[in-house]
């Protein structure tokens, strides 16, 4: 299996001296092409951070982010932007969806942002917006949809491009357990199709979607799952 | 719980004989329980013997059963009565977490965390199962599996919950002694 994310010996502290903290001891971890990787821990552990290092919206203190081979933290801003673009998609906890623009303007936006021509984004915008489910919904505002709907929203920007690796944190925080998991079945069909998910939760059930679950510590791996029986 | 509901459930429908029976029960409860066909009759017998099923007319040598008003009575009483737990748990996690807490040279944490590895991996293979099963083919054994994902949960919960407290617990007396 070909690595698409490689942590080497990353940490991150803030402050320094003797306000320092440390947020993320020396972390190792490869991620695989078509692997989704759930990572948990309790609060404070250094979740939140890890994946924001590999979404280049954070840049660690020393070791390296390889994402796609690239080191990530030796890009520039311009850099950075276009691994969002095209190479990583992120879902925040709280989604932020702009609410003055439909589904379908919210998931063709990363792909105007990137010059596309505007009926070549939303072409693909509504192609996406129908493999998560929605395609009756793109014209329709963000308060207009339901939790569940609203999150579907959120992964369509993220995989819209043809980016193949997905970050998300606590996706499914304020959704009830059945529309929580039909979100996991997205997120399970698109590493199944070759795709990557990095999936950050404190929700067992929804963890165990993941095809191998890392512990996380205070700011170190304590342990995962064997990697069994992966669904082929 | 007692097989004898599981038939007079299933009489209470339609009446069977004594192999439909086994199978139907085997398949409503998503494969979670296996009964043999012995069980079947010897539950039978003491169901007719208490006057709840009765054979129904028979056709040749296979005979049928039927649920009678009084079944009807006591199967209704039983659905309509809540399940209560028996007793404090005496289940090994729980007994053995207390103990290791009470024990000087145990690490606890470390027994809770490879707890949680193997709970979550048994999460895992019964969230596979789950993406595999047809939504309404499989209606039984999903409500199943459910039940196992949320039992497992629990457990998961309390692992987690029982972590944090012995954490603070560490914290509060690390406070105390500087």
């Amino acid at each position: 299996m070909t690595a698409v994310v490689e942590l080497q010996g990353v940490t991150r502290s803030f402050g320094k001296g003797h306000t320092e903290v440390v947020a993320l001891q020396p972390i190792d971890l490869d991620v695989g092409a078509g692997e989704f990787v759930a990572i948990m821990g309790p609060s404070g552990s250094g979740k939140t951070t890890l994946l924001s290092l590999v979404g280049g919206l954070d840049r660690p203190t020393g070791g390296r982010v390889v994402v796609v081979g690239t080191d990530v933290g030796a890009l520039d801003g311009r850099g950075l932007a276009l691994l969002r673009r095209r190479t990583v998609g992120y879902v925040f906890q709280d989604l932020n969806l702009l609410p003055g623009l439909t589904a379908i303007e919210n998931v063709s936006l990363p792909l105007e942002l990137d010059g596309r021509p505007l009926r070549q984004a939303r072409a693909a915008a509504a192609e996406v917006l129908a493999a998560v489910g929605l395609a009756d919904f793109a014209d329709r505002f963000p308060d207009d949809l339901s939790g569940g709907e609203q999150q579907r929203v959120a992964i369509a920007r993220a995989l819209v491009g043809d980016r193949k690796i997905l970050l998300a944190d606590e996706p499914t925080g304020a959704l009830d357990s059945i529309t929580g998991e039909s979100v996991m079945r997205l997120l399970r069909r698109h590493c199944d199709d070759g795709g990557t998910v990095i999936l950050v939760t404190h929700d067992a059930a929804h963890a165990a979607w993941a095809d191998r679950v890392v512990f996380l510590r205070d700011g170190r791996i304590v342990d995962e799952t064997r990697a069994s029986g992966r669904a082929a | 719980m007692s097989f004898r509901y599981g038939l007079l459930a299933l009489l209470s429908e339609a009446p069977r004989h004594g192999y439909q029976l086994k199978t139907d029960f085997e398949d409503r409860t998503g494969g979670s329980w296996a009964i043999n066909i012995g069980q079947v009759y010897t539950t039978l017998q003491r169901l007719e013997r208490d006057g709840l099923v009765e054979e129904a007319d028979s056709d040749g040598d296979r005979h049928d059963y039927r649920i009678t008003a009084a079944g009807r009575e006591q199967l209704t009483d039983w659905f309509a009565a809540p399940v209560v737990p028996e007793g404090p748990p005496r289940d090994e996690l729980t007994i053995k977490v207390l103990l290791a807490v009470a024990a000087n040279d145990v690490d606890v944490t470390d027994i809770l965390q490879r707890q949680r590895t193997a709970s979550i991996e048994q999460l895992q293979a019964y969230t596979r199962r789950k993406a595999q099963a047809h939504p309404e083919k499989d209606m039984a054994f999903l409500l199943m599996l459910d039940a196992l994902i949320f039992r497992t949960e629990a457990e998961i919960r309390w692992l987690d919950a029982s972590e944090a407290r012995i954490r603070h617990l560490a914290r509060t007396k690390e406070g105390d002694n500087r």
